[in-house]
């Protein structure tokens, strides 16, 4: 009987799955992954796609806020960034989709770093107003540059194509995200075996500290606002192929808000707390929409309230979750996982 | 893990996977059930107005119902709140057409600009309440009617009526008129067309975006410096009700006009505004309760039966009425010609539709395969004592 989970040589420690089980249930996530498509309706496609691009767009808030400790309001803004550069660079440029997402991903690095440089000298509640400002910035630009963003017109970018197959339909968009996800997850898994990631988190958990050890804190605080920006652009580029339209109405500071949540919700500092945040703050309108009208069948009385008593579950559920398990979801798949581990002699 | 956290959990999952289980259903009965999907905005940032509008296509769903539907068939409304975040827009018109509506009805500019490449490729015919003449492009919203008349032509229509009024006040020359507008794609969606018409016809014209304030006095100094007889109001009602309040407190209320466009020239702006709204003129498309007209008597006496009033729920209930009336029409039509009742056919029914009689709440709704633009007038209303009072005939952009 195993009382925990014991290395005994750093191989071991350092492996990315270090456990029996751990193998099997990647093996079925990949498996159910594979076959989602075939089974699911557009729907269930649609709201699949919309997770994944959140997936996405959480991992690389997650390495700023929740590995390098830089709190930022910004992502709605870093979003637009690789919206509109993907967008424009197809529509009015005829660059190729993919060659367009990658150059979005870029410049939307390059915007983020810019915008990282407060965090050169502001830590914590200062940060996040210097970043709010970026997102204010940002959308102000896109609203208001017309000739380069189109300003008050929803910019329209042409179908993304792929050896004569349409990739935005809701299928196969399916395996274009899910892909970039597992690409996204492995190099971001890594990132936080290298000496960059072990960087990110040393100036997370105290930045003196890790100036001290040797951290150059201005190379590594501007670097995590890059890479993080990176796949955060390759969120909004996604977004701009998949609906065909950029709208600067999709980018707001709700945006910002509402990642922030998921990586929260989800689990700071964690790739799979990345994945149940995102899932959570996408599905949760869907099932309490769902729920409504299941209600709504049974009490036709309260038809009118209940997009209020959605509202008010929506918060509800997100304090619960937050007073019963600080740590997010991921600390509380971590304490399933514990307890069937031991399971029937738990102690 | 202690038992409450197990219990919880429990409790969550169970919860969400029986209720995520249920849903759908419905129908039965008679003639087969024509499936419309719609998204109201009942909580979010628009839900003030977003909630009257909603109630109005609602309930002409059961009026029709209750008045034997469109010829037998019952409608079947699909409908939510989606607090107007375009994510949840797209997962409720996903999860309607996936569930077979014919038809949809959206709401605001976001949802509507984010869908409509999707509403084309799905061949969903869509009406919503944003007016913007973006969407008269047929190229790229082939599928989207517009049923109040356009952002543009509302602006256009208000300067013509300004250069009137200014003449036959026995002023020569042309006024000046400022256009103060929300700034969003919404408010400055008329700004070229409005700007074009002014240099056209000698207007001199300057265009000023509302910052999110608490009051507007600077932006009225401006326009108090650059000499406007006329200022073009195009936000909502809330900070238009602060714009005419900072306006009368600056004493320019004597001096110059108040022309509000449709979506703050309503009864909810008189409430906020207040004094400060009496000798405000209104560019509104859709006929107040205050004007009575035959095509208010179905939705005033509905709402008879279910204890209420026209006045209580004002002119947005009867424009998301007779939005979806004009979609009935188009089902209705394609029911007559004995086709199927699909996007398609329900477009080019629409499409067919000339000088719809919509009981003097519009100016009579008109479609063709080259212009969804369905209203082209609209006639101007000014408030005395607290009422939208009609001031003019219908003008007809040019």
């Amino acid at each position: 009987m195993q009382s925990g989970i014991f290395h005994t040589s750093y191989e071991k420690d350092m492996a990315l799955r270090r456990t029996h089980a751990q193998k099997i249930r990647l093996v079925i996530l990949i498996v159910l992954g594979l076959v989602f498509p075939f089974i699911a309706n557009r729907y269930y496609l649609t709201l699949a796609n919309q997770v994944g691009i959140a997936i996405i767009g959480a991992i690389g808030l997650n390495i700023l806020v929740g590995y390098t400790g830089q709190i930022s309001l910004g992502q709605g803004g870093f979003m637009a960034v690789g919206a509109y550069t993907a967008g424009i660079l197809t529509a009015r440029l005829g660059m190729p989709w993919w060659a367009s997402t990658i150059v979005a991903c870029i410049v939307t690095a390059m915007i983020g770093t810019i915008f990282g440089i407060p965090s050169l000298r502001l830590k914590g509640l200062y940060l996040a107003i210097a970043t709010l400002a970026a997102q204010e910035i940002i959308l102000w630009i896109v609203t208001h540059w017309k000739t380069l963003t189109g300003g008050v017109e929803a910019l329209v970018v042409p179908d993304p194509m792929l050896f004569g197959i349409r990739m935005n339909n809701d299928f196969n968009f399916y395996w274009l995200v899910w892909g970039l996800v597992v690409v996204v997850t492995i190099l971001t898994v890594n990132l936080f075996r290298t000496r960059f990631g072990r960087a990110f988190i040393a100036i997370r958990d105290q930045d003196i500290a890790a100036s001290v050890m040797g951290v150059d804190l201005f190379k590594y605080k501007l670097l995590a606002f890059a890479i993080s920006s990176f796949w955060v652009g390759l969120a909004g580029a996604l977004i701009a192929h998949y609906r065909n339209i950029v709208t600067w109405e999709r980018f707001t500071i709700d945006v910002s808000v509402l990642y922030l949540a998921m990586i929260i919700i989800g689990g700071l500092g964690s790739v799979t707390g990345s994945y149940l945040g995102a899932a959570f703050m996408m599905l949760l309108p869907a099932v309490l929409t769902n729920i409504g009208r299941a209600v709504k069948g049974f009490f036709p009385a309260i038809d009118s309230i209940i997009p209020f008593i959605q509202q008010a579950t929506f918060g509800l559920v997100i304090i619960l979750f937050l007073v019963f398990e600080p740590e997010g979801l991921n600390k509380i798949w971590k304490d399933i996982k514990d307890y069937f581990r031991l399971w029937p002699f738990s102690y | 893990m202690s038992r409450t956290k197990q219990t919880l959990l429990a409790l969550v999952v169970i919860a969400s996977v029986v209720l995520a289980a249920c849903g759908g259903g419905g129908g039965g009965g008679g003639k087969e059930a024509i499936k419309i999907g719609a998204i109201h905005d009942l909580t979010g940032p628009t839900s003030d107005v977003g909630t009257p509008y909603a109630e109005g296509l609602k309930a002409y769903v059961e009026w029709a119902n209750a008045n034997g539907g469109i010829n037998g068939h019952p409608i079947e409304l699909l409908s939510a709140d989606y607090a107007y975040k375009v994510d949840q827009a797209e997962q409720l018109y996903s999860q309607y057409v996936q569930e077979g509506v014919v038809a949809f009805q959206g709401w605001g500019t976001g949802d509507t600009e984010a869908l409509r490449s999707r509403i084309a490729e799905d061949k969903i015919p869509f009406m919503s309440a944003s007016y913007s003449a973006n969407l008269l492009d047929m190229e790229v919203a082939p599928y989207n009617f517009l049923i109040g008349t356009s952002y543009s032509d509302q602006g256009i229509i208000a300067l013509q009526w300004a250069m009137e009024d200014w003449a036959d006040s026995g002023n020569s020359g042309t006024p000046k008129v400022a256009f103060i507008h929300h700034d969003s794609p919404f408010g400055q969606s008329p700004i070229p067309d409005m700007q074009a018409f002014a240099d056209a016809n000698g207007i001199e014209f300057m265009t000023i975006a509302m910052p999110k304030a608490t009051d507007f006095v600077a932006e009225l100094a401006q326009i108090q410096q650059f000499g406007a007889n006329y200022v073009i109001v195009h936000t909502v009602s809330s900070p238009a009700a602060v714009l005419v309040k900072d306006a009368k407190s600056q004493g320019m209320m004597d001096s110059v006009k108040f022309i509000n466009l449709n979506w703050c020239a309503d009864e909810i702006f008189i409430n906020l505004a207040g004094d400060a709204a009496e000798g405000v003129y209104g560019a509104i498309p859709f006929t107040p309760p205050s004007d009575p007209v035959p095509g208010h008597e179905a939705p005033a006496q509905w709402l008879k039966e279910h204890g209420s009033t026209l006045e209580e729920k004002g002119l947005h209930f009867v424009q998301g009425w007779w939005t979806m009336a004009v979609m009935a029409e188009g089902i209705k039509r394609v029911l007559d010609a004995g086709q199927d009742v699909t996007g398609e056919n329900i477009k080019a029914a629409l499409e067919s539709i000339q000088n719809f009689d919509t009981g003097g709440v519009t100016y009579p709704i008109s479609f063709s395969p080259t212009s969804h633009r369905g209203n082209v007038a609209l006639r101007l209303y000014q408030v005395q004592n607290g009422q939208w009072v009609r001031i003019s005939d219908y003008i007809q952009a040019p």
